[in-house]
């Protein structure tokens, strides 16, 4: 009787061990450390995950001495996690565990979806009340952040798109290097005077359309397409213009040989070795970020850039994505986290922030201004067409939609259907995926 | 001495009154060391199956917890062009690639059970690539792979052969991806290497007095015999095969280019599940592949009768 009773303590203190090994591996993460400066008493500690590493983490690390400063009631512990699909997963799983942390930075692009599944929260009162309004910012930023009329995160970056020419090539293509093409027409005479090709292989191509940032989205609205209707609340994927872009896009693969250029994208190199670098391609749409790519790979590349063609040489256009900060919901000291996400979103944070990454561009114009982001005379284009840029569409199904339209895309370039059909398949598809929202 | 004797007789008296109890209590000990385990099992494993076959009727979200729909996920999915073209992808890779990893993973092993000197060095270097994480290894292969600069492509040059668009062009790709994956087959010519050396000896000699050649002690002794593994490698190949993610993921950024010839049943479960919050679709996507991966087994283990020998039946 003695050692059954002894037995069943063993048993009993087993089951403890285990539990409280596990309850440990699981508050382990908030008495750990304090990333060395102590808590003092009365002090608030918030948790902000970011995924920000080299010289955006030495940028974030600067943001967050200048709050403390300012709010020395309150302590930023800042988390790694992983960039991109992990960190979201992480986030995820965080949130439905019921244990997030109280502030993160986010891909815009995803504050509709998170929304829709109230995975966030609703910061529209508090910003009302601290005055933090839409006219700071420029108003892709702002809408791109809010679902349904409700805020849910302030913007903090953000980026465009243009069209990069190579104007040695131009020269010795017989072209104006100071007069790149404006009309979709010019873009594509410009490509064919630019490509030399060898058999089936290209020493020299002058232009793809999709390649880079040349994303359906940036063709459809310098096309003058809408991807939104937001009266309906229905996706207009297949829209008369939108249509007409993707049926340019695949009308210059076949006049290049689409199973031809397949070949050159998928031996083009990144880095030092992206071919717009090396000389391989002649014009391509990207990001202001490839600007400081060039300055590090071959600073003496003699280029330009200058807007995405449309059809009529008027009404530029371009599309930005860009993060948000955004308080998870179930976050436990959600002021405190308001008051970081406010200082972060805001004017103070954003102009200690920006100026530690000089070729990255703020949501907020007056810091872009006072940064003198507009003295380098490139990056100055990609500024000035943020006023005239637009973000996509904020819809519960943003992500299923992008995977479409690339989708439709690639269907279309290699021949496999028309643009019209296969936009109205994709329309058709994520609209049918809205339904359950309404 | 005597305290010894003493110690020793005190040690016995406790081991056979131990002995009587073990009788009686020896399963309670058993759950007891067992028991991390099983905890683990019940609430990690078998808690999320059951949860995930709830789930697969209903639009649970991860974050919210869905209504119940019955069997609307089920009907949707054979309506979603994209699951027919990944469970096509699958048994596309599934059919060629099994195969293909048993016959060169037999061969294999037979070439690398030839008594020749410094064996042990080829063996090491046969096993070595399945020790490289799959990541690094689709890295690895689109560098190779690389129309443009690729080694393979390089290659075939110098014999005058110009080599296709491996992972960019929609044909080539499934093909390609055989081929990486054919990479990894160290760790199952390792299982029949094993097997090989259960083979008896003195049933080759008795072949050989019967004046068999090297084609016939293959055919009639080496291969019969190593069924049983050959057996268990299909099995574990079909299973894994079905299952296909971290390679085609990595190389297509999770987008199964060029036109979703490289999108597997997994990738499109994982697209569902965490990109669209679609838990409950892919609760039922993941029920239908473990119905088809059963079905799958059970048809091998009921052929098997008919060409699996085992040695003494």
């Amino acid at each position: 009787m003695k050692i059954r009773g002894k037995k069943i303590g063993i048993f009993f203190m087993t089951i403890f061990l285990i539990f409280s090994l596990v309850l440990a591996g699981c508050s382990s993460k908030e008495s750990g450390s304090n990333d060395g400066g102590g808590e003092t008493k009365g002090q608030t500690e918030i948790t902000f995950w970011h995924g920000s590493t080299d010289i955006g983490l030495q940028a974030l690390k600067k943001m967050v001495a200048a709050f403390e400063e300012k709010h020395p009631e309150i302590k930023v512990k800042m988390v790694y996690t992983e960039a991109s699909e992990g960190a979201d997963q992480k986030l995820l799983t965080a949130v439905a565990g019921g244990n997030p942390p109280d502030v993160a930075l986010f891909d815009r692009f995803k504050v509709g979806s998170w929304a829709a599944q109230e995975a966030l929260t609703d910061i529209t009162d508090m910003a009302e009340a601290d005055g933090v309004s839409e006219d700071l910012y420029y108003p892709y930023a702002w809408k791109e952040a809010n679902y349904k009329d409700k805020l849910y995160g302030l913007p903090y970056t953000t980026d465009s798109r243009l069209l990069y020419y190579n104007k040695d090539h131009f020269k010795e293509a017989g072209l104006d290097p100071e007069n790149p093409p404006k009309t979709t027409q010019e873009l594509e005479a410009a490509a064919e005077k630019l490509t030399k090709k060898e058999g089936n292989r290209f020493k020299q191509i002058g232009f793809i359309p999709w390649y880079g940032q040349g994303w359906l989205y940036g063709w459809g609205w310098s096309f003058g397409g809408e991807f939104y209707n937001e009266e309906t609340g229905e996706v207009t994927a297949n829209d008369p213009k939108v249509v007409e872009a993707l049926t340019w896009m695949a009308s210059l693969a076949q006049k290049f040989g689409v199973e031809d250029i397949a070949g050159f994208e998928s031996s083009a190199g990144s880095g030092a070795m992206d071919p717009f670098i090396s000389g391989q391609i002649s014009m391509k749409v990207d990001g202001n970020w490839t600007i400081s790519a060039i300055e590090k790979y071959k600073p003496d590349l003699n280029y330009g850039v200058t807007p995405m063609p449309t059809p009529t040489g008027t009404d530029f256009t371009t599309w930005s994505g860009g993060h948000a900060i955004v308080i998870p919901k179930g976050s436990k000291n959600v002021e405190a986290a308001w008051e970081f996400v406010k200082f972060f979103g805001t004017e103070e944070g954003q102009e200690v922030y920006f100026a530690e990454l000089p070729g990255d561009l703020s949501v907020i114009p007056a810091v872009n201004e006072k940064l003198g982001r507009g003295d380098n005379e490139k990056l100055k284009q990609f500024i000035d067409i943020l006023p005239n840029s637009h973000s996509r569409p904020v819809i519960p199904e943003g992500q299923l939609m992008w995977n479409e339209i690339v989708d439709a895309r690639e269907k279309t370039v290699r021949g496999n259907g028309t643009a019209q059909e296969n936009l109205d398949q994709a329309t058709e598809t994520i609209n049918k995926a809205l339904e359950k929202y309404k | 001495m005597a305290e010894v004797t003493k110690g020793t007789g005190v040690q016995k008296s406790i081991v056979a009154k131990k002995k009587k109890k073990y009788s009686t209590n020896s399963n309670l000990h058993g759950w007891l060391f067992a028991s991390p385990w099983i905890i683990g099992l019940v609430v990690f494993f078998a808690f999320p199956l059951v949860a995930s076959i709830y789930f697969s009727f209903t639009t649970y979200s991860i974050l919210q917890p869905g209504e119940f729909v019955g069997l609307k996920n089920y009907q949707e999915l054979f309506k979603d062009d994209l699951f027919w073209k990944s469970i096509y992808n699958t048994i596309y890779f599934t059919v060629l690639f099994v195969p293909l990893s048993i016959i060169f993973g037999v061969a294999l092993a037979m070439m690398l059970n030839m008594k020749i000197k410094g064996m042990a060095i080829y063996r090491t270097i046969f096993f070595l690539p399945t020790l490289v994480p799959h990541v690094a290894l689709a890295v690895l292969w689109m560098w190779l792979l690389n129309p443009g600069f690729g080694l393979v492509n390089g290659m075939l040059d110098m014999i005058g052969i110009q080599g296709p668009n491996w992972l960019g062009s929609e044909i080539w790709s499934k093909p390609s991806l055989i081929l990486m994956s054919l990479w990894g087959i160290g760790q199952s010519v390792i299982i029949y290497l094993a097997g090989l050396g259960d083979i008896p000896e003195e049933l080759y000699e008795a072949a050989e007095v019967d004046g068999a050649n090297w084609w016939q002690k293959t055919r009639n002794v080496t291969l019969p015999l190593l069924t049983p593994v050959i057996f268990f490698n299909l099995v574990m190949g079909a299973i894994g095969a079905f299952q296909q993610f971290t390679l085609p993921y990595t190389m297509t950024q999770g987008q199964g280019t060029p036109a979703n010839s490289l999108t597997f049943y997994v990738m499109h479960l994982y697209d569902n599940a965490f990109k669209f919050f679609q838990m409950g679709y892919a609760s039922a996507m993941a029920w239908i592949l473990f119905v088809i991966v059963m079905a799958l087994t059970a048809v091998i283990f009921v052929t098997s009768n008919r060409w699996v020998h085992y040695q003494g039946k």
